[in-house]
């Protein structure tokens, strides 16, 4: 459903992030996408959703351009693709309520929106995935005064608010716990395997890549250098791609 | 994959460029400088504490020929020694970091001129302990002080109601400034404008006239309003709202550039509209800051407000200012006990609200 090819990223300082990189991503997919930090990963997915505007090569997205579009194609091309942060960015001050509808906005008017007249049935949807993530009875509360692992549930329900075919998972567990990093990774599965939607994550731990990954893309450098199964990277692939002096460290 | 796109070598050449950026406003530095301690050198030091000259005669030979020397000297020393300032400030010289900038050459020609104008400051600024110590100035001061310390209370309700008028004139200027200055906080906001030319062109255009209208004294723009529109209050509230709209938009735009992006992405992401990204994911992190640089700002312009009083901006101010031409120093002292009063009740209020919302 989706394909990758040849994309570059120069950034205005002169940083070559990306050189290159094919891949594609079949639907229903759990694809992790593995490497340092500075090889790419995270700009490669802000190129998929075109956060970040790539520099060269294409993206297609079930038969459309996704790099040419502009304006509302766009932001309609956006809404499709649910994005999750290792820092959460949920809107500071706002309830959890108001946070999950704002993956909302898209089909929303603007004077509406500011507003915040969604409709009754977003408003029921909201209510529905805050339940899903485990936060049932807690759509008032502030969000940025929830835990780590809570803030970054509402941010998996803000994402399925928009009813995403992609969800776009940029080290989602890097500033968590283990224990809350498997629960978030849990969810993550459940997304995958119950609503059918389709995962791209950047993850640093390669216990959590074995686990839930259904297959494994490794960038270094701004080139992709592996391309497999999560239990096929063997002591000498792990060496190639997090470096000779690497140690893994597994998270439980 | 081995093809280096051009974007990689363009760094090289802006740097050799801004090198000679950086060695020209260094030579003009350097000869501003020297051209200055040449002239002050010659006026102060030599015609007024050498040869004691009372009114020392002015040519325009001497700034001109301490120009002409000041350039040689400097151009001289740039080239030759480690003496410029104009190339340590620009970043040219290559400082051992073990070393104190304390130490290096150029820091003594730095303390040459700060010698040098601290002298001049003393002679232009006229410093005389003979005039301060004189038995009838003292006299005349102590008169005023007695005055002051024991004001005229029969003129409490004027002042009251001046007080007032003051207080009220501030607010409205704050308020009324508001959405102006709301509007152009997102104008001069670089990190919202640095998207494309033409919004990038609008926010050099805003910056530019906030630049303008803040850099000139609200006292000033107080006597245009007041040729403009008559004395009174009206002149004098315009005044602060021109550099309250300056002010307000300088701080509000430093406040969104300083935001967290994270909720801009975020918001983005979701296929939001620029209006809506701005609405959820900027306006709830500028809130609570617009609303204490607001609450800060209704206090400066009480401040102000009683000083452009003093040119005719009504309120407390000129009230003031026309017991003072009257040598009414009873009157001026319930005045000075009222002012004094406002500005401490209003800086007092305004601190603690604006700690209760951080």
């Amino acid at each position: 459903m989706l394909q990758v090819k040849e994309l570059q990223k120069v950034y205005p300082n002169g940083t070559h992030a990306l050189r290159g990189v094919d891949f594609e991503v079949a639907k229903g997919e759990f694809l992790v996408i593995i490497g340092l930090s500075g090889s790419g990963k995270s700009t490669l997915l802000r190129c998929l959703n075109r956060l970040h505007d790539s520099s060269s090569g294409s993206i297609q997205f079930e038969e459309t351009e996704v790099t040419k579009l502009k304006g509302r194609p766009l932001r309609n091309y956006r809404s499709t693709i649910g994005m999750i942060f290792q820092h959460f960015n949920l809107v500071p001050r706002k309830s959890v309520m108001t946070n999950v509808l704002t993956g909302a906005l898209a089909r929303t008017g603007i004077f509406k929106s500011i507003f915040g007249m969604y409709s009754e049935e977003d408003k029921k949807r909201a209510l529905e995935y805050i339940k899903i993530v485990g936060l049932e009875g807690r759509e008032n509360h502030r969000a940025d005064n929830l835990s780590g692992g809570q803030q970054q549930r509402v941010a998996i329900a803000r994402a399925l608010m928009q009813n995403p075919k992609v969800l776009l998972a940029d080290e989602p567990v890097a500033s968590l716990d283990p224990a809350t990093s498997h629960s978030v990774m849990q969810y993550l599965k459940k997304v995958n395997e119950e609503l059918g939607v389709t995962i791209i994550c950047n993850l640093h731990f390669l216990s959590l890549v074995r686990q839930y990954a259904s297959r494994v893309i490794a960038l270094k450098d701004g080139l992709k250098i592996y391309e497999g199964e999560p239990l096929d990277i063997d002591e000498e692939w792990f060496r190639t791609i997090y470096g000779e002096e690497a140690v893994e460290v597994t998270i439980n | 994959m081995n093809t280096t796109p051009q974007a990689l070598k363009m760094p090289e050449q802006p740097i050799r460029l801004k090198n000679a950026k950086k060695f020209f406003w260094a030579i003009l530095l350097d000869i501003f400088l020297w051209s200055y301690s040449i002239l002050v050198t010659y006026k102060i030091v030599y015609q007024r504490l050498i040869l004691d000259l009372r009114f020392p005669e002015f040519a325009w030979s001497q700034p001109i020929y301490s120009l002409a020397i000041g350039a040689a000297v400097a151009l001289v020393l740039l080239l030759t020694s480690k003496l410029s300032i104009g190339k340590a400030i620009t970043g040219l010289y290559n400082l051992d970091e073990n070393e104190t900038v304390m130490n290096q050459p150029f820091a003594y020609f730095g303390y040459l001129v700060l010698v040098l104008t601290f002298i001049a400051g003393f002679f232009v600024s006229q410093v005389s302990v003979y005039e301060f110590l004189s038995s009838s100035g003292l006299g005349g001061a102590k008169r005023i002080f007695l005055a002051l310390l024991d004001p005229n209370w029969g003129i409490f309700e004027d002042a009251l109601f001046a007080a007032i008028e003051t207080i009220y004139m501030a607010f409205i200027a704050t308020t009324v400034s508001l959405p102006l200055a709301f509007l152009f906080g997102f104008l001069a906001a670089r990190n919202l404008m640095d998207s494309s030319p033409i919004l990038f062109s609008v926010y050099s255009t805003v910056r530019f006239f906030l630049n303008l209208t803040r850099s000139i004294e609200p006292l000033v723009w107080a006597i245009i309003f007041s040729v403009w529109v008559g004395i009174g209050p009206f002149a004098g509230m315009l005044a602060l709202c021109l550099h309250t709209v300056s002010s307000l938009a300088k701080l509000y735009s430093e406040q969104i550039e300083n935001i967290d992006d994270g909720p801009i992405e975020a918001i983005t992401a979701t296929g939001a509209h620029p209006f809506q990204v701005i609405w959820y994911g900027v306006v709830p992190q500028i809130v609570l800051p617009y609303l204490s640089f607001t609450i800060y700002r209704w206090d400066i312009n009480v401040r102000m407000a009683t000083i452009i009083g003093l040119v005719g901006g009504g309120g407390i101010g000129t009230l003031l200012m026309q017991y003072q031409g009257l040598a009414k120093w009873n009157e001026v002292g319930m005045l000075v006990i009222m002012i004094a009063f406002i500005v401490w009740m209003m800086d007092y209020a305004s601190s603690k609200i604006r700690a209760a919302i951080k």
